[in-house]
């Protein structure tokens, strides 16, 4: 490794090392606040770094890319990371958790992920989903006095470790079969005629497919789900249910780009993956009456979406699915902040009972929650709505009619339960309570998610660009 | 002289959207303030309807296919434009949302609970709707009829009745499931013409070109048809609106019945026939029997309502399935009837609803069995409520007489068997709308009480209303004269 390709590393260097730095001045110095400060700062120097110094070479040891595309990654989950620590501010501060403990988590956290949306090995694909993965398992935990996080946090590791095995089972089956871990050769390998080995690495391909529908819960493998999404802090749920799926398309979306159309005969398999994500999604929050279980449903909903664009195959898919998970992200962790910003002493709010006429006591939250529910399900002028457009567009270009109906379908449901929360909110009730008055960190973070749902809903072509632009 | 000419028109349909979402928002900072919020609103909607009127008068008689045009560049990545275009049907209806919006917001003058949010709210759908009738780019006219929506359904959820969760949620999901197989047809139809010419555009007059085969024509049509026919609503999917209406606030069934199912129809003479014109003319007998199936079990159930808000939300599906007669007559003057029907319709049932709602104000009862003996109690309401209801079966010299005779006399000329059985569905108007008067202002009254007759906002809301309705009714030439050139154009194919 050279000077080159420390240079071009730089910004998940300030995050790793950043984290590293916090972690050892926590064990000293047990102030929260600066520890947190510190941390934010840190997210958005690597946010900027990738942003304004240009990589002098476009690979980084043959595991890691520093292209375009990687870097618009890293900006976005630098700017997660720093966006989680403010919404994890005050859970960090009242649970009396070790402020640099869970700074250097998410940092390492944000670092796993810029580095997986980079991949371009195998190996670096396995280490970057390990890096943090196992930030995760600990994030979930990190409230010791609570039992459903600790619940969450073991669901969360055991199905993570199976995962785990099936991805390296994967990627071993897939060297056996073409005889290389650098990610276009060892797809491109495949597809070209390998005789009876052609058959194993197939199945290393499926292994590795079950490994990321645990990891971005595609049905069947989405039970987990709920229960984590409910056990977790909010503002931990809020990172896993943007940044630990978003960078696992991300890493999807620039495989298969790389690669060309290699997958066809998986594209089956991935068809009924989505269209069952979508449905087993949306008839599971259907039912829910806990508003963090009902956006752990929506968040497997929105993968089925999300795979619709990945299954395309052209460039028009991609550039949907990108921008589908930019949104999602920015939805999602905004909807995870409102709940975080309410907590106080007696817990999150969680249950319907508690979310009843809430809009009355918080109405600029409450209006935002809307906001955001509005946007995830995708209604226009909202960028939930450009989202969905994009990708159907895609799937319809490419011939996917009946999987645009189911995609429809799942659509409407949505808007039913998503629809019932906004019910909930205005419906008036005396004895509803008020919460946390919230942080200014909260606000702004808040201020930041709305503003930019609406923005890139009404002007959405600038970000279309820039992504066409990046796309590998 | 040519630099003036030359320069862009001011964007006078920019400023009709984007005026009442600018006061939504004042409103919605002032909501601590109720006062205030009353007098923005009413401000922000006589604005609205100053410019709707000043249009009307000023560029009303144009002989180019449009009247006014504006045209931007919006989503490049997609070929999206901001595209807004005016025609004389266009213009009439702004006309009546704008002239509507004031009336809906000094019937909402006494909401006590959440004011500022409900002026903002009534603001936003006047918004959306202006969208409505103006978008002439179909992603753009996507837009603002999904956004009309929200309002219309947080109206009904927080200010409703008390059905009114069920009946907001039926009213949202029943639109939505029409609303999202219109976005597949234009996405759809959208790549097919991208396709054939190259250039990847939403807009309506490009797209008109596109060459589509039988089954292709027959799919996005009925893609588009399942938005508007809903929205309209013709009988099998009407379910939805009498609940709505129902349970909706006063205002938001002013607005309701007398705008929003309005953009149903106007889709289908905006959109979708023009759009589709070989699946247009084998669709018409079967709308053309929708229709008359509808004018006949709404008037039927009309008959048999207890609660007189039920039976005008009826009467409304009866009237429209009159104008959608016309409309599938496929006829001149039978087109030129229906979009006048369209308007007058829309004021007569509205001012009917502000009625019922100042009875209710005053009685606590919507009920016929409860109500009665109004002519002496209050006489002037009960004279205005007279009035309308007349205009409303239809009475000559009043204004829905305008727009049905018209109707009959163009679908006579096409296809007499469905006039012929059209005018008996008249003569059921009558008999409901008899009843009705029956039950509410004559009799005798069921309990001794003395009711306060109209007080001076109220006049304000109903005597434009009673002036239109006798002016359209004998003279509607001026509101008929912008529907000329515009109706030829549509049912020659919608090419200049």
């Amino acid at each position: 490794m050279s000077l080159l390709d420390l240079l071009a590393m730089l910004p998940i260097l300030i995050l790793a090392f950043g984290a590293t730095a916090i972690l050892m001045a926590g064990a000293w110095y047990r102030e929260p606040l600066p520890l947190l400060v510190g941390g934010i700062v840190t997210a958005l120097l690597a946010a900027l770094s990738a942003g304004l110094v240009s990589p002098p070479v476009p690979e980084i040891a043959g595991l890691f890319s520093a292209g375009g595309y990687a870097r618009f990654y890293t900006i976005l989950w630098s700017l997660l990371a720093a966006a989680g620590l403010m919404t994890g501010s005050r859970y960090v501060i009242e649970k009396r958790i070790g402020a640099g403990e869970y700074v250097s988590l998410v940092l390492y956290a944000a670092a796993g992920m810029s580095l997986l949306s980079a991949a371009a090995h195998l190996v670096g694909l396995f280490i970057a989903l390990e890096m943090f993965t196992l930030a995760f398992y600990i994030l979930i935990a990190s409230n010791r006095g609570c039992a459903m996080a600790a619940e969450a946090g073991l669901k969360y590791l055991l199905l993570g470790a199976v995962a785990t095995g099936f991805m390296a089972f994967g990627i071993a089956l897939i060297y056996a079969a073409s005889g290389s871990l650098a990610l276009p050769d060892a797809v491109v390998l495949l597809s070209v005629e390998t005789g009876e080995l052609q058959a194993w690495g197939l199945l290393g391909w499926g292994m590795i497919l079950v490994a990321v529908g645990f990891k971005i819960s595609l049905a069947p493998f989405h039970l987990w789900t709920p229960d984590v999404y409910q056990g977790a802090p909010a503002p931990v749920t809020g990172l896993l249910a943007t940044g630990s799926k978003g960078a696992v398309v991300a890493a999807l979306v620039g495989l298969l780009a790389m690669s060309g159309p290699v997958w066809k005969d998986l594209t089956d398999l991935v068809w009924l993956l989505a269209a069952l994500t979508m449905l087993a999604g949306a008839f599971g929050a259907l039912g829910q009456t806990n508003l963090k279980r009902l956006l752990a449903y929506s968040s497997v909903t929105h993968m089925g979406t999300l795979l619709v664009g990945v299954l395309c195959q052209t460039t028009e898919g991609f550039v949907a699915t990108t921008f589908y998970v930019v949104t999602y992200v920015i939805t999602s962790l905004g909807a995870f902040a409102v709940i975080a910003s309410l907590a106080d002493g007696r817990g999150e709010p969680m249950s319907f009972d508690q979310w009843r006429g809430l809009g009355y006591r918080h109405p600029v939250r409450c209006g935002v929650l809307v906001l955001l529910l509005l946007s995830l399900a995708g209604l226009p002028a909202t960028a939930g709505f450009m989202a969905k457009f994009a990708v159907f567009h895609a799937a319809l270009q490419s011939g996917y009619i009946g999987l645009t109906m189911l995609g429809i379908f799942a659509s409407v449901i949505s808007f039913a339960f998503y629809l019932r929360v906004t019910i909930l909110l205005f419906q008036p009730d005396e004895q509803a309570s008020r919460w946390h008055q919230g942080s200014v960190f909260e606000h702004a973070v808040l201020a930041v998610c709305s503003s930019a749902v609406l923005v890139l809903g009404l002007f959405p072509g600038p970000l279309f660009d820039l992504i066409r632009n990046i796309l590998p | 002289m040519n630099a003036l000419t030359s320069l862009p028109q001011f964007p006078w349909m920019s400023l009709l959207i984007l005026m009442p979402l600018g006061g939504a928002l004042l409103c919605l900072l002032h909501g601590k303030r109720p006062a205030d919020c009353r007098g923005l609103a009413l401000a922000t909607a006589l604005a609205t309807f100053g410019v709707a009127l000043y249009l009307f008068v000023c560029h009303g008689q144009g002989s180019e296919r449009w009247l006014l045009y504006e045209d931007a560049s919006w989503i490049p990545a997609y070929g999206i434009r901001y595209v807004l275009a005016m025609d004389g049907i266009a213009l009439l209806m702004v006309l009546l949302t704008a002239f509507m919006q004031v009336s809906a917001i000094l019937l909402a003058w006494r909401v006590e609970r959440h004011v500022g949010s409900f002026f903002a709210l009534l603001l936003l759908l006047e918004s959306g709707l202006m969208g409505i009738f103006l978008a002439y780019d179909l992603v753009l006219f996507y837009l603002f009829w999904e956004v009309a929506l929200i309002p219309m359904f947080f109206l009904i959820s927080v200010w409703g009745g008390e059905q009114r969760r069920r009946a907001a949620l039926k009213f949202f999901l029943y639109t939505l499931v029409g609303s999202l197989c219109m976005l597949v047809a234009i996405i759809a139809l959208y790549q097919i013409n991208g396709a054939q010419t190259g250039t990847y555009t939403f807009v309506i007059g490009d797209l008109l070109k596109t060459q589509l085969t039988a089954a292709q024509e027959g799919w996005l049509f009925a893609g588009f048809l399942a938005a508007f026919i809903v929205k309209s609503p013709l009988v099998p999917f009407h379910t939805w609106l009498t609940d709505a209406l129902t349970e909706a606030p006063a205002a938001g069934s002013l607005d309701l019945t007398g705008l929003l199912l309005k953009t149903g129809i106007y889709g289908l003479i905006r959109v979708a026939f023009p759009l589709f014109p070989n699946a247009t003319a084998s669709f018409l007998p079967i709308l053309g029997a929708l229709a008359l199936i509808g004018l006949f079990h709404a008037a039927w159930s009309a008959y048999h309502q207890d609660d007189i808000k039920r039976l005008l939300a009826y009467s409304s599906i009866s009237h429209l399935g009159l104008v959608v007669l016309g409309l599938a007559a496929w006829q001149l003057t039978a087109w030129e009837g229906s979009i006048l029907l369209m308007v007058t319709h829309g004021i007569t049932t509205g001012a009917l609803f502000v009625l019922v709602a100042l009875i209710r104000e005053r009685t606590g009862t919507r009920s016929m069995q409860e109500l009665g003996g109004l002519w002496g109690q209050a006489p002037c309401l009960a004279a205005l409520f007279l009035l309308f209801a007349l205009a409303s079966l239809g009475l000559p010299g009043l204004a829905n007489f305008a727009g049905e005779i018209l109707v009959l006399l163009g679908t006579f000329q096409e296809h007499p068997v469905w006039a012929v059985v059209a005018l008996l569905g008249v003569v059921f108007a009558a008999a409901y709308m008899l009843r009705l008067v029956q039950g509410v202002i004559w009799g005798p009254a069921k309990t001794e009480r003395t009711l306060p007759d109209l007080s001076m906002r109220e006049w304000l809301m109903l005597l434009p209303m009673a002036i239109l309705v006798v002016w359209i009714g004998l003279y509607p030439a001026p509101f008929l004269a912008p529907l000329h050139g515009a109706v030829a154009t549509l049912l020659a194919g919608g090419l200049p």
